[in-house]
């Protein structure tokens, strides 16, 4: 069974605030012991399908021009560059 | 004005003169008015939608050449781009969004001159199966409207059945088209996948999802398939269906085909009136020729599970990307710590998709992914073998879209687990890549009921003629507007 903390943890890593979300961690708990019935499927040793594609299947790689001026579209776009949070 | 028509009754109209676009859509842009602020199926209305109805009328006046749409108006659900105009997911993390190109789809419909209505409702991120978890509240089902539509494409279903357009895009990751649709009556369809291009749909699960049509009638869904499939060279999953028509032929009949009924998706917690309901569409197949026999897909009872453990997996990586820097909220300059910044930004998520993220993180975790993450893959590759050698029995498989019938809003809103039983049905189509189709079937408490097929892959044109067959066999009433 998946405990509060472990489910906290991943919270943390994935940089999901628990300060605002502890309301949701009861039912994330749910959700995850619903999925222990993963472990009567029995398939343990069954194989799993990787889809694979060769490069030559792919699109070319070449520049395809945009007219469109994409940058003008970010928010904070000052003319010649975009203001961002300061982070430290 | 009649609205409830379908598309191509639509055509044949405006073909003889009967009204004209402008009118036709004026007359749509008035029933949104009328009923939009209590159901609240659109998220925004097309503001040009009037001019570019008498731009089309002058062009018909004219003799000039014209799509095959003729102007019909099409609504299309927020989480799919068109250019110039806001793609909101029904999130407040894209409220300000404006989308810079349109959905290949979006471009397929406007070369053939059908008017986009607006952009309508859904769960957040399409993370959800009754439109409840919208930022900008749920949309109601118009057959009653203190019930959910389902969804999450609920916007999608409710705007066709209300007669606020013709037809819908919606997208369909776990059931979000064909749920929504047998909730409202209406035809819900998703193809193959790869049938129809999904560049321009917002991701949310890559590996499953699928766009598909909304529709009066299922002659409607082989239309606007033949405008939108195809291979688009922006969407390498794409798959070269040789420019078939499904509306040719889509009279052929179900005499001498195969039925298998999947016995794991009507039994145990089933209501007795889809039980019901699905046992007379059975007869009715069998009375138009068809040959009915049960089949049993055991990995149906982890089909759920493994649905929820891959779209929370994609979606996590999905959704990293929105960092509040391209778009999003204002935010104040002051220095941030890095991981608070990002765990700032995240806040613009609502409940439902932060739950899926959190999920999303643990289940591929380090320690986890063996239980979780793995086995669903298995359970994913097992299920798609099961049905790979029930089409070697059978042409179509058949059961109930949703296992009960429309329930009141906020009723399941507090028990994951219970609203995860309502995709029971829908999933396994979607973990199979194969193409599904709900068609209004029956009326319980005059709640609607639908009846789900299911085909082989690239069968589509095939399951649309067996779905045409079982809705000549069916009338309902009017929606109680």
């Amino acid at each position: 069974m998946v405990t509060r903390e472990e489910i906290e943890k991943v919270s943390k890593l994935m940089r999901i605030e628990l300060d605002d979300h502890l309301v949701h961690i009861d039912r994330v708990q749910k959700m995850i012991e619903y999925f222990d019935v993963l472990d009567k499927a029995g398939i343990e040793s069954d194989e799993f399908d990787v889809h694979e594609k060769p490069v030559s299947e792919l699109r070319d790689d070449k520049h395809v021009p945009y007219d469109e001026k994409l940058i003008d579209k970010l928010k904070n776009y000052k003319g010649s560059y975009v203001r961002a949070p300061k982070m430290v | 004005m009649n609205l409830g028509i379908s598309a191509l009754e639509y055509i044949k109209e405006i073909k003889n003169e009967s009204f004209t676009v402008e009118e036709f859509i004026s007359a749509t842009f008035e029933q949104i008015k009328k009923y939009d602020d209590k159901l609240h199926a659109y998220l925004s209305v097309n503001d040009s939608a009037i001019q570019q109805a008498k731009t089309l009328d002058k062009k018909i006046k004219n003799k000039e050449k014209i799509g095959m749409c003729y102007g019909m108006p099409i609504s299309i659900k927020d989480n799919i781009c068109v250019k110039g105009g806001k793609t909101t997911c029904a999130s407040k993390m894209l409220e300000n969004f404006i989308a810079p190109y349109d959905a290949t789809v979006v471009s397929k419909l406007n070369k053939e001159d059908a008017i986009l209505t607006g952009k309508v409702n859904l769960d957040e991120f399409a993370m959800g199966l009754t439109t409840e978890f919208s930022a900008y509240g749920p949309t109601k089902n118009p057959w009653n409207q203190d019930y959910v539509p389902g969804g999450s494409s609920g916007g999608s279903a409710a705007s066709v059945s209300a007669f606020e357009c013709i037809a819908s895009l919606g997208s369909d990751t776990g059931g979000s088209v064909r749920n929504p649709a047998s909730f409202c009556s209406v035809v819900g369809f998703k193809p193959t996948y790869g049938l129809i291009s999904r560049y321009g749909l917002i991701s949310y699960a890559n590996s499953i999802e699928q766009i598909g049509p909304l529709t009066r009638t299922v002659e409607d869904t082989a239309f606007l398939l033949n405008i939108m499939s195809g291979i688009d060279p922006n969407d390498d999953t794409t798959i070269d269906n040789k420019n078939e028509n499904y509306l040719k032929d889509i009279d052929a009949g179900i005499e001498g085909k195969n039925i298998g009924i999947i016995k794991e998706m009507v039994g145990h917690g089933t209501q007795d009136s889809v039980v019901s309901a699905t046992n007379d569409a059975i007869k009715k197949f069998e009375k138009l020729g068809a040959k009915i026999q049960e089949i049993s897909l055991d990995m149906v009872d982890y089909s759920v599970a493994s649905y929820y453990t891959i779209t929370a997996t994609e979606a996590g990586s999905n959704l990293a990307r929105y960092d509040n820097l391209r778009y999003g909220y204002e935010f104040p300059l002051e220095g941030y710590e890095f991981k608070s910044y990002i765990s700032k930004a995240r806040k613009n998520f609502g409940p439902e998709v932060t739950r899926r993220m959190i999920v999303g993180g643990f289940v591929p975790s380090a320690g986890f992914a063996g239980k979780y993450f793995l086995k669903a893959l298995k359970v994913k590759k097992k299920l798609t073998d099961e049905i790979n050698d029930a089409f070697n029995k059978v042409d179509f498989l058949i059961a109930p879209t949703v296992p009960i019938l429309p329930f009141k809003i906020g009723e399941k809103i507090d028990d994951p687990v219970s609203l995860f039983l309502v995709d029971f049905n829908t999933v396994t189509a979607n973990l199979t890549g194969k193409p599904a189709i709900s068609i209004p079937f029956a009326l319980s408490n005059n709640l609607p009921i639908g009846i789900q097929l299911i085909a082989n892959s690239m069968q589509d044109k095939s399951l649309l003629q067996a779905a045409y067959a079982l809705q000549n066999e069916v009338t309902l009433p009017e929606v109680p507007l």
